[in-house]
């Protein structure tokens, strides 16, 4: 019996492999990498494969990790929601009610950001070629003023290349700033529940041991 | 967790490392297809590229169906091992009410079960290894047994008689 639910209580390797990359190539191109560089762009494309692959075990996976475990469902959202506040626990076998949602905003969010990403690099080669490409699409009339301005305002710091890149850059932006607000949420959600039900968790999704 | 439950575990976080790496070099050959594809038009040589590509793509989606496999094994084994060891608690619970054993030898008995000598007995319960025998011998009296192995032996048999489940 003990096995049975020391199995139930981790996710399976895939989730967490997929999931703690996915945190590394955020965090490596939100402060490592130079936006637009070739590492960017190489960081991004690993991002997509590792969130291909946890697409694909959310069909073929074990039953907890499958789409069908954590259908997004504002209704039963609200539900966890009035039990939290009647200070009720429910033991949930896949991501809560509340982290469904999230896991699914989290990953439209990358999909737009892997996207408008993809959009604008294009295939390799990417060290310096792809800047060429980059300028080439900038050139394109109609919107190089409001680029301008916009690319002026947000990033001061930098050098306003992310700027030049049109719409695409902007949802890519938009869409980048959106995602660690996202993960700002995540973590209060994990924080959260770690009060509330404990250590498990942390465990569950802990990378190693047992 | 059993040892083995801890094997299977780590292979499985193997092969889903594996798997992972695989799906990384898979995005980058596609992504270095189209680029060439792009450059040069399609040829032979990227006709070869774009098999190995695909190739590494179904070894993508094979390895994690082979993880899925470990995963569902395991679980179906530790629900094996659950029902097993309820249902061999429950034969022992019920053969040793039968026998009529005082507390005393319904513990030195489940020892001698679980492969115990006497000498370990005795250290276990602190007592003497006289004490130990005499009342391991009133176990298999009651029991209509003669040995430990004959112990063992009524339970294993009654077990291996049981359907598959």
């Amino acid at each position: 019996m003990t096995a049975t639910t020391a199995n139930r209580r981790r996710w399976d390797p895939i989730v967490r492999i997929t999931h703690w990359s996915v945190a590394i190539a955020v965090l490596a191109n939100a402060v490592i990498t130079e936006e637009g560089s070739g590492p960017h762009i190489w960081v991004g494309y690993a991002l997509a494969a590792i969130l291909a692959l946890r697409l694909l075990w959310g069909l073929v996976g074990p039953p907890e990790a499958r789409f069908s475990a954590f259908w997004p469902s504002p209704r039963k959202a609200l539900g966890h929601l009035r039990e939290i506040r009647a200070g009720k626990r429910t033991a949930h076998a896949s991501h809560n009610p509340l982290g469904a949602l999230m896991v699914y905003a989290i990953w439209g969010t990358l999909l737009t950001i892997i996207a408008t990403g993809i959009a604008m690099a294009g295939p390799p080669p990417w060290d310096g070629a792809e800047r060429g490409e980059g300028r080439h699409v900038a050139v394109a009339p109609g919107h190089a003023g409001e680029r301008g301005e916009d690319g002026g305002e947000r990033e001061d710091g930098e050098e306003g290349e992310e700027g030049e890149e049109g719409p695409l850059g902007e949802i890519h932006e938009t869409a980048a700033n959106l995602l660690y607000l996202l993960i700002l949420l995540h973590l209060a959600g994990v924080i959260f529940e770690t009060r509330r039900n404990g250590r498990q968790v942390l465990v569950a999704m802990a990378p190693i041991g047992r | 967790m059993t040892d083995r439950a801890r094997t299977r575990e780590r292979k499985a976080a193997g092969i889903s490392i594996l798997v992972a790496l695989q799906a990384l070099a898979c995005a980058f050959f596609l992504a270095d297809l189209v680029g060439d594809v792009l450059v040069d038009g399609f040829g032979l040589h990227l006709a070869v590229e774009a098999m190995a590509a695909l190739a590494l793509l179904v070894a993508v989606v094979l390895g994690a169906l082979r993880v899925r496999g470990l995963i569902a094994d395991a679980r179906r084994d530790a629900a094996a091992v659950a029902v097993a060891q309820g249902a061999l608690a429950e034969l022992i619970r019920l053969r040793f009410a039968e026998w009529q054993l005082t507390a005393a030898e319904a513990d030195v008995a489940l020892f001698a079960l679980k492969g115990c000598d006497i000498a370990e007995i005795a250290r276990l319960r602190g007592s003497a290894a006289g004490t130990v025998r005499a009342q391991l011998a009133r176990v298999y009296a009651k029991a209509g047994i003669d040995s430990q192995s004959g112990l063992i032996a009524l339970f294993l048999e009654e077990l291996i008689g049981l359907p598959a489940a």
